[in-house]
């Protein structure tokens, strides 16, 4: 039972949220703060920023590569069932995900070394919520369909079923360093305390019925599957419990994993960023490389073995003295002893979704003024500040790390620089959940004050229903570009 | 100041909130949703050499047997069975006249449905019969009832003749074919 509200949990979370986490409108611009959580080795231009605590930085986005909201519940007259099966059943491959990712800092601050003003240090918290949920095609098509009928014969693969997901809060510490005229590296580490996670991937399996060797039917299944969770136990205990302390209970326990009360893991992120020319630069990061290693309120679940049958067989002579009359029983605990349903609370590792990104840039067009004291370190020995060239084009490449493997993204982009106050940045992004993401980030910055806001397959907008990707960025800093 | 926080939404936010649209949704049709798997399995097989039958003197009967059978009156499948069939093979290459009887019996042991195959010796084929349940066929009750089975094989010729077949049996099998609602 617990089983199956994990199950239904996952896909909920999972197909309402409709996400995934490519921040190409982000990366590499680095006006924001921000850009160092996706580029530790980014160039860094401040004196020190701080962002405004909760609202610095949050990010949300929604992909689905299959079916959309507008797909099935448009008011369109068709038989609802017929959409399903036609736009689901018959379309959507196992392949096909709903995930999601989003972020919300709880803070995010930053510093030029007062002795060595070429290191750039920032820290900060933040949490992130990331769910994915592969679209379990054949065992859609079993609960759908059946086995019988036209199914005689079929084989389903249970290995379809393929998820993961958790919430996570993150505390990192990061140094940026600029070590040439050319080169700037960063990292970041990371402390991981988990608030929830569960994962089930790498299942195999098979379920077939046939034309039976002595009976009509014979129906064998072979599974190796597995369900691990971690942090959901005491949190679905909470909400079962339906009293009136359910929010403040929730609440104690969110608090205590946010801060380190869960269950703990480490990681970090890598980048630089590398000029070609004054005018040509590439750029390469990773993140999150990293694990959690859970052991609290861990419940595990697995079934695992073989089994077949063709129902009740007699034989005589050989069965005539067994008059046991629990045959019906009987079959059915062979069937769960040759393929036992178990569930363990054994410590397990989830790795992190890695992901890393590239780019090259060419900067073009008339340079701005240099920014005067700004603390850079050796970028104000230039005699001209790269930094400032009215306009870049070039191309990003995102890579994340997926459990049915690395799904890629290849981004063109184009940004424009009108003086300090406002920048912005225009991208084409082709990805598995889109063809046509066109994607636009503005940067503001007045005074002292930032704010940036960023929007994603702003085309899908027209009817935001029949998207298949949607996102939303922004957050506001205060960011110190001079001495004083 | 106020420009600082105006500006991007005007620039961004407010023209996707104006440019951005849906088309009417009706998330009420889920509640349309038909999910009725068809389930198939096979449920009793029963074999028998003549040398056995040859072997069983009293009154005919060479197997009788009741045993718990209760997949369709489990709750969760009883409240969503809808139709299905019940699919018999009946193959017999002995020298006997075989009797065939599947009672579906109740928990107080009371008789619901019977179903009875008389075959003749070999050569006589395979018999088949589909008996249906539900709309357009026999009582899906019966089914949902069913708590065990009695199954009854009886000779009804003499125990001496032999088959020139080889490996001479009487087989019964058994599948089962349901229409379940499952939404």
């Amino acid at each position: 039972m617990r089983l199956g509200k994990l199950f239904f949990g996952a896909a909920f979370f999972g197909v309402i949220s409709l996400c995934a986490q490519n921040k190409q409108l982000l990366y590499d611009f680095y006006e924001i703060p921000q850009s160092l959580m996706i580029n530790p080795g980014v160039k860094t231009l401040e004196k020190w920023h701080t962002g405004i605590p909760v609202i610095s930085g949050l990010s949300f986005q929604a992909a689905t590569s299959g079916v959309t909201v507008h797909d099935l519940f448009a008011d369109d007259g068709i038989d609802f069932t017929t959409k399903v099966r036609e736009r689901v059943l018959d379309a959507m491959s196992r392949k096909d995900d709903f995930s999601t990712t989003s972020q919300i800092e709880g803070f995010n601050v930053g510093f030029r070394g007062k002795n060595r003003p070429d290191d750039y240090y920032s820290f900060g918290m933040y949490g992130e919520t990331d769910i994915i949920v592969y679209w379990p095609r054949d065992l859609a098509i079993l609960a759908f369909e059946g086995n019988g009928g036209a199914n005689i014969g079929r084989s389903f693969d249970l290995g379809d079923l393929s998820l993961r997901g958790e919430m996570v809060n993150v505390f990192h510490f990061g140094i940026n360093r600029k070590l040439s005229n050319t080169l700037t590296v960063g990292a970041r580490a990371k402390l991981y305390s988990s608030i929830f996670q569960f994962q089930s991937t790498g299942n195999s399996g098979s379920f077939i019925t046939t034309q039976g060797q002595n009976n009509i039917y014979t129906s064998r299944i072979e599974a190796n599957m597995r369900l691990r969770t971690a942090g959901a136990d005491e949190i679905i205990d909470i909400l079962e419990e339906d009293t009136s302390t359910t929010q403040k209970d929730l609440t104690s326990l969110f608090t205590k994993r946010v801060l380190l009360g869960g269950n703990l893991g480490v990681g970090f992120d890598a980048g630089f960023s590398y000029n070609l020319n004054p005018q040509t630069t590439i750029t390469a990061s990773v993140l999150d490389v990293g694990f959690i290693y859970h052991s609290k309120d861990v419940r595990n679940f697995t079934l695992k073995g073989s089994a077949i049958t063709e129902g009740i067989t007699v034989f005589l002579p050989e069965d005539i003295n067994d008059v046991d009359n629990d045959l019906w029983q009987e079959l059915v605990d062979d069937i769960e002893a040759s393929l036992p349903y178990e569930e363990n609370d054994n410590g397990y590792i989830s790795l992190r979704p890695i992901k890393a990104y590239g780019s090259i840039r060419y900067d073009f067009g008339q340079a701005e003024d240099r920014i005067e004291n700004c603390g850079c370190g050796i970028n104000v020995k230039e005699a001209s500040n790269p930094d400032l060239y009215r306009n870049s084009v070039g191309g990003q490449l995102f890579l994340q790390y997926r459990p049915r493997g690395i799904q890629p993204a290849l981004t063109a982009f184009y940004q424009k620089r009108l003086g300090r106050a406002f920048s912005f940045k225009t991208t084409y992004t082709v990805d598995k959940y889109s063809l046509s993401n066109v994607g636009l980030g503005l940067n503001f910055q007045a005074g002292p004050v930032n704010f940036y806001v960023m929007g994603d397959n702003l085309l899908g907008y027209q009817n935001i229903a029949d998207s298949h990707y949607a996102s939303l960025q922004f957050g506001f800093n205060i960011i110190s570009w001079n001495d004083n | 100041m106020k420009g600082i926080f105006f500006r991007p939404f005007f620039f961004l936010l407010v023209p996707l909130i104006f440019l951005s649209c849906t088309e009417e949704l009706d998330f009420d049709q889920f509640d349309d949703l038909s999910v009725t798997p068809t389930l198939a399995s096979g449920l009793f097989y029963l074999e028998s050499t003549e040398e056995f039958i040859n072997t069983v003197n009293v009154s005919g009967v060479f197997y009788e047997q009741t045993f718990n059978f209760d997949p369709f009156n489990e709750q969760f499948v009883a409240e969503r069975l809808l139709e299905g069939t019940l699919s018999y093979e009946i193959e017999n290459t002995t020298s006997k006249r075989i009797t065939l009887f599947i009672e579906f019996l109740d928990e107080a042991d009371t008789v619901l449905d019977t179903e009875s195959f008389t075959v003749d010796p070999a050569p006589s084929g395979t018999l088949t019969r589909e008996v249906a349940y539900g709309p357009a066929g026999r009582n899906i009750d019966i089914l949902t009832t069913t708590s065990s089975l009695r199954v009854t094989g009886g000779n009804l010729s003499d125990t001496t003749s032999t088959s020139s077949e080889s490996e001479p049996k009487i087989i019964l099998r058994s599948a089962a074919e349901f229409l379940f609602r499952l939404k």
